[in-house]
């Protein structure tokens, strides 16, 4: 019995992780970049999930569908953001004001959520929902199956992305190294741009992959985004892979912490890590940056 | 200014300067006691005590965050901690009310030791996530240590510090909504000077010296590390004892007030008012405390305008207010603007 | 820093004792001017937040009563309402009771859900002289003590936790339980007095797990209930959002009868109608007890769900009933003779056979509505469909 649920616990945990890195993955990318922490992230991800929902609903379109038209509001969404705030700022050099702005952006568009869609949770149910595999007592559901292998698919496509192409490997310069980039010919306010757009578009697209899992209302992403934030540094600013790996190990913590102690320490148990690693490597689990006076 | 000859002296100028000195700070007093008795309804006066109380958070803040360059996201844990510090050994030891005022504000500035210590050597975003993950876990601490603190159940009918009696006679009773925002307030005043007092002094150019340039700093000989530890914990220990005024005033404790996203209003009312000085942020707590509660009028959107106008403040004036004050004044100044 | 700061003191504060001078004029020249014969009732519901989710619904089973009722108006008596945003948390609440007090000047209040918000508001009113009442916080302490001010129609932790654990003992059998709730004062508050009273029966609590609001998946905890052994029921607290994932994950699990296993949910106060189609068969089995019955028979509730429908195009859940409950009460009220704050509370006291459309209404003398039919019991059919179990 007890290997069972351990074993059980595992895969619930690679769930809850492929659920957190799919969220993760645009602030690591954008921070690489950027260095910059973009507060209204968990945001893209709840207006990516109503907007997959009410396509779903309204246009009667597939699931499919819909994931690709909350791709495209995160895309249009990080355009917007990088384009009114980050750009402007980035020329006053102050690293703090970027954050602030983006706070008040996040206040902004929860509450414009409730405005429009109301805090009644919204019930997005697919055809995968309810159905569950089971094999030697342990079940997933379908809908589980789904988002680890689109996570899957998506860490693949960026993997490659990153290492292959010559846009990938531009951005990993800049995110190493600025000033050296610059002097290599890399227009950096287009690469940012790109960046910025290509994350938020994740962040969408993650919110209509989760929005039949998640609790569907206009504060849905704050319920992830600290954590988001824990595994990005537990993973190494800017790191993609590090991010992977502490995307796993955080859902891994929250399964085994439910069961063997109470949810309710599964936070206290995650931020004593990352102040763990903060002590003791703060450049993360992998790292890749050269980090300055860290 | 020039160097007075031997036997000389300038009583004219240096008199003016203390006199205006003086001046301005008897204007301030005068101003913060009329206002409880222009606003004589319980509504306006409850938040005038509010805007005291979130005065002295974004007081704490700055200094941390405006004269060493610490990037505090955390500053809600300290908030938290001196509030339940300072209720709980009211409430279950039957400490008295001062004595447990100063245990709050002790503990929390050991608590803001404890952090800097330990993030002294992070910069930038990375001890911003460390005290943001020092606030939640403070936070969840508080929530589930349900024995200890009551977490959700919360702890009501907290009394008022006990009254002032002199001779026999009730010279100040908090019950009182005025006398409370006097005590708030005056204690606000008090650690303004305090702050004015250390900012304006060698230490004031130290810990500047160390947000501008770390490196060059250290090679002065300043023990940076030790400078932004002594900010951080008078930063923490102020944001204590706001935490105690809450829980007194209030009444009622429950962990919910301290989540993070306190310590970003705070870092709001830091930023609009204008960080590294320290009159903006009492200006941009009091905005940004009065903002929501004048937007009542307009129901469901008044959240909506408070985020937008904290990221039109951020990307149009991010010197805050003090700097849009600085630029009208110069706009008014007799003979045009001075270059 | 920017030079001549000490100067821009003197003129920022002359700006700022300028503005807070404006607005003091603009709001406080805002106080509605009562007309004769209007009864004022002051609205604390939660509008901004996630406790909006209780607000909105508030509102529409609130404008529903005061259109029913100003049509003809009670004894030459019409109502007029101010709605004020107390946030479900005790700052925010305080503030809009202050504010509500001295601007609107109510005869009487509704309000709050949240019971920190409930408890913190009270002193206040007790205060100010103003009758509360209350139908939304679970929170013994609301009444316990004994506040004269302080009224409350719907049923009491301590109603429903003694209530449920005899039925899960005597009716169902039940000798083990797991008990599921969310970190907050009505979950725990539940959750305890469940524990107290099962275990005084002689039954036995296996586990006792508390989850924050943030949780969205309850894989993880449905896995730990499964390794529990032989459960009976599992008394689950929570919002229907929480509410549904946990039905889902339970059933995923095996563990409930929507899942093929032998455990019963059951469970309290926040699921509404409608709940059923959203779970689909993981909620088969699910017996809870809610405070509104839409298979009533009454013609009190048969009429006010026609009309609910008709105007919202929607089947009214607990919340929009409750609502309803406290206007009509307050009308009853002022039918018997009431007419302002006093008379409002010492009507309110004296009610002893209000028929409303969550039960009757007849205060003990803690200000505790006592009457059992307020605590309705239902069970989800294989056809998903909802039966009263008239328990009570």
């Amino acid at each position: 019995m007890t290997v069972t649920i351990v074993l059980q616990q595992a895969i619930n945990g690679v769930v809850l992780g492929s659920l957190y890195v799919l969220v993760a993955l645009g602030l690591t990318l954008i921070y690489g970049v950027l260095v910059q922490i973009n507060f209204a992230h968990a945001d893209f991800v709840t207006l990516g999930a109503f907007a997959a929902y009410f396509f779903m609903h309204l246009v009667g379109a597939s699931y499919i569908l819909s994931i690709g038209v909350a791709f495209l509001v995160g895309a249009i969404l990080g355009w917007m953001i990088n384009a009114s705030i980050f750009t402007p700022l980035r020329r006053k050099g102050n690293e703090l004001l970027p954050l602030i702005a983006t706070i008040g952006v996040s206040v902004m568009m929860q509450n414009l959520m409730l405005a429009w869609f109301g805090p009644i949770p919204y019930a997005f149910e697919t055809q995968y929902s309810n159905q569950v595999i089971r094999f030697a007592g342990i079940f997933v559901s379908w809908q589980n199956v789904i988002i680890i292998i689109v996570s899957s698919l998506t860490i693949a496509l960026l993997y490659a992305f990153m290492k292959f192409t010559f846009l990938g490997k531009a951005l990993r310069a800049v995110s190493q190294d600025h000033e050296t980039a610059g002097l290599m010919g890399i227009n950096q306010n287009q690469l940012i741009m790109l960046t910025f757009v290509i994350a938020s578009a994740l962040a969408g697209m993650a919110g209509a992959m989760l929005a039949p899992v998640l609790v569907l209302t206009p504060f849905a992403g704050t319920s992830v985004i600290v954590k988001a934030f824990a595994i990005v540094i537990i993973g190494g600013f800017g790191n993609v892979e590090g991010t992977i790996l502490a995307g796993l190990i955080v859902g891994l913590i929250e399964s085994y912490t439910t069961q063997f102690l109470d949810p309710g320490l599964i936070d206290i148990v995650v931020f004593a890590l990352l102040l763990l690693m903060l002590a003791v490597r703060p450049t993360g689990l992998i790292s890749e940056r050269r980090e300055e006076n860290v | 200014m020039s160097d007075p000859a031997v036997g000389q002296q300038v009583p004219d100028r240096w008199t003016a300067a203390v006199m205006s000195w003086r001046i301005k700070y008897l204007l301030a007093a005068l101003s913060v006691f009329v206002l409880p008795l222009i606003f004589n309804d319980t509504y306006w006066r409850t938040n005038l005590t509010i805007c005291a109380i979130n005065v002295l958070l974004a007081l704490g803040l700055d200094f941390i965050l405006g004269y060493t360059g610490q990037l505090n996201l955390g500053h809600s844990a300290f908030y938290g901690l001196g509030a339940y510090v300072s209720t709980l050994l009211i409430v279950k030891l039957g400490v008295p009310f001062w004595v447990a005022f100063v245990a709050g504000i002790g503990f929390a500035g050991l608590a803001g030791m404890l952090l800097s210590l330990f993030a002294v050597r992070l910069r930038g975003h990375y001890l911003a996530i460390a005290s943001l993950g020092f606030a939640v876990i403070v936070y969840q601490i508080l929530l589930n240590w349900i024995s200890l603190t009551q977490g959700p159940l919360g702890i009501y009918g907290i009394a008022p510090p006990p009254a002032v009696v002199i001779a026999g006679s009730v010279v100040a009773d908090f019950r009182n909504l005025t006398a409370f925002f006097y005590l708030v307030s005056g204690f606000t005043f008090l650690v303004y000077l305090l702050l004015n007092q250390l900012v304006r002094s060698p230490v004031g150019e130290t810990l500047t010296a160390i947000r501008e340039d770390e490196i060059s700093a250290a090679s002065l000989g300043i023990n940076c590390a030790a400078w932004k530890v002594f900010a951080f914990v008078v930063g923490s220990a102020v944001a204590g004892s706001a935490g105690c005024f809450y829980a007194s005033f209030v009444g009622t404790l429950v962990p919910d007030a301290f989540y993070v996203t306190e310590a970003f209003n705070v870092l709001a009312m830091v930023i609009v008012g204008g960080m590294g000085t320290l009159i903006g942020p009492v200006f941009g707590a009091i905005f940004l405390t009065l903002l929501p509660e004048v937007l009542r009028g307009i129901g469901d959107l008044r959240l909506v305008v408070y985020g937008a106008a904290l990221t039109f403040v951020v990307l149009f004036m991010p010197g805050g207010l003090i700097q849009a004050a600085h630029l009208v004044r110069e706009k008014l100044r007799p003979g045009g603007p001075v270059s | 820093m920017f030079p001549g700061e000490d100067k821009e003191m003197i003129t920022a504060f002359r700006a700022l004792f300028l503005g807070l001078a404006a607005i003091s004029l603009l709001t406080v020249g805002q106080t509605v001017r009562a007309q004769d014969k209007t009864i004022k009732i002051g609205a604390l519901f939660p509008i901004s937040g996630p406790g909006s989710y209780f607000g909105a619904q508030d509102k529409q089973g609130v404008e529903l009563a005061l259109e029913q009722l100003n049509k003809t108006g009670v004894n030459g008596y019409k109502f007029a309402i101010q709605y004020e945003d107390s946030s479900c948390a005790p700052l925010p609440a305080t503030q809009a009771a202050k504010r509500l007090i001295e601007q609107f000047k109510p005869d009487v209040i509704i309000g709050e859900e949240c019971s920190d918000a409930t408890l913190a508001v009270m002193p206040i009113v007790e205060q100010a002289k103003v009758p509360l009442l209350n139908a939304g916080s679970s929170s013994i302490k609301v009444t316990q003590p004994g506040n004269p001010w302080t009224f409350r129609i719907m049923p009491n932790e301590v109603m429903q936790g003694v209530n449920l654990a005899e039925n899960a003992y005597k009716r169902l059998n039940a000798r083990t339980a797991a008990l599921l709730f969310e970190n907050t004062n009505a979950g725990i508050g539940n959750a305890q007095v469940f524990k107290e009273n099962f275990t005084k029966l002689g039954g036995k609590v296996l586990a006792e797990i508390g989850f924050g609001r943030d949780i969205n998946d309850f894989t993880a905890i449905a896995t730990r209930v499964a390794g529990l052994g032989k459960i009976d029921v599992i008394p689950t607290y929570t919002l229907e959002g929480q509410g549904l994932k946990i039905t889902q994950a339970l059933a995923q699990a095996g563990i409930t009868k929507g899942g093929g296993g032998g455990a019963i949910q059951i469970g309290t106060i926040w699921l509404p109608f409608g709940f059923e189609q959203k779970a689909g068969k993981a909620a088969l089995g699910y017996i809870r007890i809610v405070q509104f019955d839409p298979t009533d028979t009454r013609d009190v509730v048969k009429n006010f769900i026609a009309a609910f429908k008709a105007k919202y195009n929607a089947e009214p859940t607990h919340l929009n009933a409750h609502a309803y409950d406290q206007i009509m009460l307050i009308a009853d009220v002022v039918k018997r003779g009431g007419k302002d704050a006093q008379s409002i509370r010492d009507g309110l006291a004296a009610t002893k056979s209000f028929s409303g459309v969550t039960g009757s209404v007849d205060f003990d003398k803690t200000n505790q509505n006592t009457k059992m039919d307020t605590v309705h019991y239902m069970e989800t059919k294989p056809d998903m469909s909802w039966t009263s179990l008239k328990w009570n």
